[in-house]
């Protein structure tokens, strides 16, 4: 039961397909470990709709937001909140399509310009109506180098974005491309009062400035270090999403124990992302039920280093044969998900050709574990010896697991491997800082995209990308992705993406692991909310009513 | 006019030990791996122009003398900068983090005060008897818990099990911030206690084996006029002279309960602000630290003359 009443236009569904195929493969018995039953899961599309409005909910997050500010908004934790009081122009639903948010329309007159219609009657939570001019001057913030804004690279070809009619913003880019209107539905595509901006300045989006948004929740109390609290706004403008409760309280708790304990007791309603190590002794529980639902994100470990032994692409297949994955993916994430051998999921095939999904997910190679063909490969790399670095981070179970499991595949193929173990906060500096990576050869990440289109993942392994950590360069998929980039149409697109799948499968830049779905756990008072990872942009909260 | 002299004494060693603190805490961050623009960055893709921005905005880009000088200023105008990870002032960022640390150092310190000071007493005045064996045991194994530990088996026990306390947070308003405070106040009170029972037994025990306290109960004065007025004062001096590091001790120690029970204290943002390099936060907790450290011994110091009865010799305090 979606309420979603809007149907996306021009965009083909497939993520329910792809849905209902997870769901399907999940019954097919583990390949590599005849003797373990896989743990019984299932995905769920969304939670039956609530029976009425309730005054009030909590939901437990594993962190404090560092800040509510939309240029800052790109973790879990800050996107999750700000979903359900800041909007953007367009709207990316829990099934992974995008339809209209702020804007009613973006259309594209010539392939280097798209023009927004801005919705009529919107006001923001201090009643100020919505103009063009507070689109105009939310969406330069991204440009301004004094805002340092995260989400620049999807602005960094962006040249002018201007207000062209009493309701119409027009954003001109330097190229041709299609990325750009699907980050829309993102955090890259909110739009805050220019007045609020103006008047705030420096402490917009902290504890002391807040958001004046036109979500249907807003700010209401930050009690930093502890809690968030939002409070139905009233007015808002899409009665499909008016919120079904008058208040939601977020409670930080940074320790898994704390937070599967508060959930345990009924003290805490829900959380986003369970700890896998406690989804038997939460699912089925007194106080409520686990649930799964779609995910983008792939579990993987990046290369960071190609002059190492792993600049040899022997080494890389090798190590991941000798990874047992479906054993890591049991005592890691609990043994819910599916091993993969390519660095996407279906769910962001949005309006794909299904011919080229069929490519893109079949016609690559499989690395089935394999210690003796692996040993096989570095001895024929001559590498037998060499040291490779792992670093990881108490992070999450799943961390510990994957560092020491890709160790001892590593020393039973002949190479040795060394696993440095660092802080959760240096952990997140090896994702922006090259002098941190110095020296290491493989760290974990479980990467997610945040618009509905393979690209968004590919785009970034291009030669001297920001995020192709390990520099691993190749023209052959750069002219692939760049090919694939300027196409409109998502079906003609995904052909060519699908080729570039297929030759980062083959080259193995990243060694992709597995995928979970996206976990949720949600107590028996309540109801109504789709477990889909498009909770960082959509609003969630507003779904949520008494059982 | 001596105690006036040995005041202004005092506070000039005072302000160098502070001086001196504020070098080393502003420094040693340059002992650290790592540089907090990027952390500040987190993984993202940021325009060459932003960085150089960030940098200059937060004055990165000056040498550290510099920064230090600009620091220290700001310092001595009540304004220690803006958090990295916050994009706040550290002053606002602390101020709403102050008052629930120290509701929990005062619950925390009335505690151990009480349970230290009687099962010291206890122990001292049933010497080489059963209450004392069973004190000292039981001193011995609440000793060797961490608070970690003992914030995970209350929280086990009081929370999950009896469901009789909240497990996280620190609730709204005075009453409800007791009560969520209950549970984290013991936590950081065992360890604490077992400090001040030892300490306080030691210095009674001392006292009681004293030629004028004999002298008194052999002149037929009540036990419990003898304890009180001889013993139990003359044994404050030393409890008195642990206060200063108690001080210090549960402010650092409250970081472990309060990122345990999941309290919004400047003990758990004190760690979470190291970890993410959040310089400018860490600075201001360690020297707020230092000070009340500092202070509370300087305090005493100054009260050294009318407590202690080695230096007070005939000073009558009443």
């Amino acid at each position: 039961m979606t309420r979603f009443t809007r149907a996306p236009r021009s965009l083909a569904v497939v993520a329910a397909v792809a849905a209902s195929a997870l769901a399907f493969s999940a019954c097919a018995p583990a390949a590599s470990t005849p003797d373990a039953t896989p743990a019984d899961w299932e995905l769920t599309e969304t939670t039956p709709a609530p029976s009425g409005d309730i005054d009030s909910f909590t939901w437990s997050i594993y962190a404090e937001p560092f800040s509510l500010d939309y240029a800052y908004a790109f973790d879990y934790a800050d996107n999750q909140v700000l979903a359900n009081v800041c909007e953007s122009l367009l709207r990316l639903n829990p099934d992974f399509t995008l339809s209209p948010g702020l804007a009613e329309s973006a259309t594209q007159p010539d392939a280097n310009t798209w023009v927004y219609t801005i919705r009529e009657g919107v006001t923001f939570h201090d009643g100020t109506p919505l103009t063009a001019a507070d689109v105009v001057a939310s969406m330069n913030r991204h440009l301004d180098p004094a805002v340092g804004s995260f989400w620049y690279s999807v602005y960094q070809n962006v040249t002018a974005i201007e207000q062209t009619g009493d309701m119409e913003v027009t954003v001109t880019l330097s190229v041709p491309g299609s990325q750009f209107n699907l980050a829309m539905g993102g955090a890259a595509g909110v739009v805050e009062s220019a007045a609020t901006l103006a008047a705030a300045g420096a402490d917009y989006g902290n504890s002391s400035g807040g958001v004046n948004c036109t979500g249907p929740f807003s700010l209401d109390a930050w009690k930093s270090g502890e809690s968030i609290t939002l409070a139905r706004y009233d007015d808002y403008w899409d009665a499909d999403l008016a919120a079904r409760s008058g208040e939601v309280q977020f409670v930080f708790q940074t320790d898994p124990t704390a937070r599967v304990n508060a959930l345990a007791s009924g003290e805490v309603d829900g959380t986003w992302m369970v700890p896998s190590s406690a989804y038997g002794q939460l699912s089925g529980s007194d106080a409520g039920d686990v649930y799964y639902g779609l995910t983008t994100a792939v579990g993987q470990l990046i290369v960071s280093n190609l002059e190492g032994p792993l600049g040899d692409l022997r080494v890389r297949q090798a190590l991941l044969m000798a990874l047992d994955r479906e054993g890591i993916l049991k005592a890691g994430a609990g043994g819910v998900g599916d091993v993969t051998d390519v660095m996407t999921t279906e769910s962001v095939w949005v309006g794909a050709d299904p011919a080229a999904v069929t490519t893109a997910f079949e016609d690559v190679d499989a690395y089935p574990y394999d210690v003796e063909a692996a040993k096989a490969l570095i001895e024929e790399a001559g590498v037998a010896g060499e040291e490779i670095v792992i670093v990881t981070a108490p992070i999450s179970g799943e961390f510990a697991v994957i560092s020491q499991a890709t160790a001892a595949a590593a020393e039973s193929i002949g190479l040795t491997a060394r696993i440095e173990s660092i802080t959760p906060g240096a952990y997140t500096t090896l994702f922006s800082d090259p002098s941190a990576r110095e020296g290491v050869d493989l760290f974990f990440t479980s990467w997610y995209l945040s618009s509905p289109d393979p690209l968004e993942m590919y785009s970034v392994l291009r030669t001297g990308e920001f995020s192709n950590y390990g520099n691993w360069s190749d023209p052959e998929f750069d002219a692939v992705v760049n090919e694939a980039i300027a196409i409109e149409d998502p079906a003609a697109r995904s052909v060519e993406t699908a080729k570039a799948q297929q030759i980062a499968n083959a080259q193995l830049p990243w060694l992709p692991l597995y995928t979970t779905p996206m976990s949720m756990f949600m107590s028996d008072r309540i109801t109504g909310v789709s477990p889909s990872i498009a909770f960082m942009y959509f609003p969630w909260a507003a779904t949520i009513g008494a059982k | 006019m001596i105690a006036v002299r040995r005041v202004a004494g005092k506070l000039g060693g005072l302000l160098l030990t502070l001086c001196l603190a504020s070098l080393l805490v502003f420094f040693s961050r340059f002992l650290v791996p790592g540089d907090p623009v990027n952390f500040l960055l987190r993984g993202r893709k940021p325009s060459p122009e932003a960085i150089a921005e960030v940098k200059e905005m937060y004055g990165l880009d000056l040498p550290p003398w510099q920064q230090y000088l600009n620091w220290l200023s700001g310092v001595l105008h009540g304004d220690f900068g803006r958090s990295l990870q916050y994009r706040q002032d550290v002053s606002t960022v602390i101020g709403e983090r102050l008052p629930v640390t120290l509701m929990l150092v005062v619950m925390a310190g009335l505690a151990i005060a009480v349970a230290g000071l009687a099962f010291g007493a206890i122990a001292a005045l049933y010497r080489g008897r059963a209450g004392d064996r069973i004190v000292l045991i039981a001193l011995t194994i609440l000793g060797a818990i961490p608070s970690f530990v003992g914030s995970i088996v209350l929280i086990a026990v009081f929370s999950v099990q009896l469901g009789w306390f909240p497990s996280f947070g620190s609730g709204e308003g005075v009453l409800d911030t007791v009560y969520h405070l209950v549970l984290p106040a013991t936590a950081l009170a065992i360890v604490f206690t077992v400090l001040v029972a030892k300490v306080t037994r030691s210095a009674m025990v001392e006292q009681l084996d004293r030629e004028h306290v004999e002298v008194a109960t052999s002149r037929g004065l009540r036990r419990g006029t003898v304890v009180r007025r001889h013993v139990f004062r003359n044994a404050l001096w030393p409890i008195l002279t642990v206060s200063g590091i108690l001080v210090a001790g549960l402010l650092v120690a409250s970081s472990i309960v309060e990122s345990a029970f999941g309290i919004a204290g400047i003990g758990s943002l004190l760690v979470q602000s190291v970890d993410r390099l959040d310089f400018p936060v860490v600075q201001a907790i360690v020297l707020l630290i230092v000070t009340a450290f500092v202070l509370v011994n300087a305090v005493i110091d100054v009260l050294e003359p009318w407590i202690d009865p080695r230096t007070a010799a005939g000073a009558g305090a009443r």
